[in-house]
């Protein structure tokens, strides 16, 4: 579906929804946007952003979950992060926005780092984030509104549509499943993107869904006009991906 | 003479009119707040307060400032001080144990220095609605308007906060000023309450209607539109009660609330069947 040569990408429409009607994804999300609201809402990501670690080293307490850490991402491109369980995946994801405090070593996304707020304040609009754990949530949301934060609420209420997860949208999120929840996420994370977001953090997006929403996000995942990072078990999934990194003991090599 | 005959009578003297009129003000804020400090899992906050207000009104003595607006400041500058171990869920709870004990400590030993009585000091904190003075209508007329004021203005922002935090900072929530506004919020209204209701009359007036309001919301509007309601009713019945029959309107109007806090937990939840039949009903029962 995706031909792809490093940095050049040529997209075929693709068949992500199950009811099976083709949709060009990523034209539709693109033309969505006035030409001169780009500059303003998007922190200048058409196409992704590139992401740049250079010897990141992020501790829990005295273990070290990663350690040292050289990871470069060109702008667009799919990679696909494996590794054994507690290998330190989900912490490096973290601290790429920021929700992991420990961290030392250089984080680049699109060039820029983390010093001020205003700086963070930009890496998490140019950086989805799929969570691996869908926090419970002390207080009740509702799905809408979950997808409302993602900047772009009406394009990821249409994404939550696609993925079969429209009609739960007025429902608080503790009372959805977790492959629900999943999907929710994933639609949110197309509102991100259709909001300007540059980079994809997707950890472990397809764990709760079935054989056929695997699928779906797989396709929908790669299908996205940005640089994802996604951690996954799914062979299907990092198959789609242009590269397979592989993490052990808080330190990452490439597969393929 | 009727309950009615006599209510009537009662209304018509101007600290009841007071009273009335500061209850249903404070039915419109302190609900809210309670929504607060629910949603913050901070219900210490209260003891806590009390004893950053002792010390402040122990410091305003000692320095010879307002103890009472002396007792507002060290409870907003409290509430700003505890917002940033906001980070973890857990820490704000135990920070607010933490901040009792230590601001217990500090009181008894600013007031031995400045050689005053504590229960003098307690006095100044202890209110009783019938003693409403138009300035303390000021105060809760103000957080009548500011604090669902602030629900409104930052409605969005509020629900993913209050949520889950990692989530609202990944989607541009000023998570730690927001934060350490609602903290100041619930400090200087728990304060300010105590001292114009009681301590007994805050749990009635903030806690049990957002508790019963957690019960039968579904969403952070909706919870605090509940809470606001109950608030109103329950302040309103509360006190035609206690004067109808002649009783202290503080333990009626903390009974009123706790039995609507007791009934909303008493009912049945709203299950996952009712979601089914719900989602059943809107789509023809389309597969998802
Ligand atoms: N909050 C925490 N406190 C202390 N240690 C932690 C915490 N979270 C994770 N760890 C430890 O850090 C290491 C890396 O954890 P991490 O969650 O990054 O692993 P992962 O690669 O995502 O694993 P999985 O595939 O199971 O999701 C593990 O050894 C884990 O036990
Ligand atoms: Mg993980």
């Amino acid at each position: 579906m995706v031909a792809l040569v490093p940095g050049v990408r040529i997209r075929v429409a693709g068949r992500w929804n199950r009811t099976g009607d083709r949709s060009d994804y990523c034209r539709v999300e693109l033309s969505s946007k006035q030409p001169g609201q780009v500059a303003t809402r998007s922190p200048d990501s058409e196409g992704g952003l590139a992401l740049r670690l250079r010897d990141v080293v992020c501790r829990h307490g005295r273990l070290a979950a990663v350690g040292g850490v050289d990871l470069d991402v060109a702008a667009g491109q799919r990679v696909a992060l494996t590794g054994t369980n507690g290998s330190g995946k989900t912490t490096l994801l973290r601290a790429v926005l920021g929700l992991h405090r420990q961290v030392d070593g250089e984080i680049l996304v699109g060039g820029r780092g983390s010093r001020s707020a205003a700086e963070w304040a930009w890496r998490r609009r140019a950086c989805a984030w799929i969570p691996q754990r869908p926090a419970a949530g002390r207080f009740p949301l509702l799905a809408h509104e979950l997808l409302r934060s993602s900047g772009d609420g009406g394009q990821a209420l249409s994404a939550a549509e696609r993925l079969g997860v429209g009609a739960l949208v007025d429902r608080p999120l503790s009372s959805l499943s977790g492959g629900q929840l999943q999907r929710v996420h994933l639609a949110r994370a197309v509102g991100c993107v259709a909001a300007g977001a540059g980079v994809v953090l997707a950890d472990e997006p397809t764990a709760a869904l079935d054989f056929a929403g695997q699928e779906e996000a797989a396709e929908l995942l790669t299908g996205l006009p940005v640089t994802l990072l996604v951690v996954t078990h799914d062979r299907a999934m990092a198959a789609r991906c242009d590269r397979v990194l592989e993490m052990a003991a808080g330190r990452l090599r490439e597969v393929g | 003479m009727s309950a009615l005959d006599q209510i009537g009578e009662l209304l018509r003297l101007v600290p009841v009119q007071r009273a009335g009129i500061g209850l249903v003000l404070a039915a419109l804020g302190l609900p809210v707040v309670g929504v607060v400090i629910v949603g913050l899992d901070i219900m210490p906050v209260r003891f806590a307060m009390m004893h950053v207000a002792l010390l402040g009104i122990a410091v305003g003595e000692l320095l010879g400032v307002d103890p009472v607006l002396c007792a507002l400041l060290a409870c907003a500058a409290a509430g700003a001080g505890v917002a940033p171990l906001a980070r973890t869920p857990e820490a704000l709870s135990g920070a607010m144990g933490l901040l009792m004990s230590l601001a217990i400590a500090a009181a008894l030993l600013v007031l031995a220095l400045s050689g005053v009585n504590a229960n003098g000091a307690f006095a100044l904190l202890w209110g009783s609605i019938l003693a409403v003075r138009p300035s303390d209508l000021v105060v809760l007329g103000t957080l009548a308007v500011a604090v669902p004021a602030l629900f409104v203005w930052r409605r969005r922002d509020l629900a993913l906060l209050l949520h889950d935090r990692e989530l609202a900072v990944c989607s541009g929530v000023p998570a730690q000023r927001l934060t350490m506004l609602l903290l100041v919020l619930v400090a200087v209204a728990v304060a300010g309450a105590i001292r114009l209701t009681g301590a007994l009359l805050v749990d009635a007036l903030t806690l049990l209607p957002a508790l019963a309001a957690r019960r039968l919301g579904r969403s952070l509007g909706a919870i605090t539109l509940w809470a606001m309601g109950i608030g109103v009713l329950v302040n309103a019945t509360g006190f035609l009660i206690a004067l109808g029959w002649d009783l202290p309107p503080g333990p009626v109007l903390v009974l009123a609330a706790g039995a609507v806090a007791l009934v909303a937990h008493l009912l049945p939840e709203r299950g996952a069947s009712s979601w089914r039949v719900l989602d059943a009903a809107s789509h023809g029962g389309a597969p998802h």
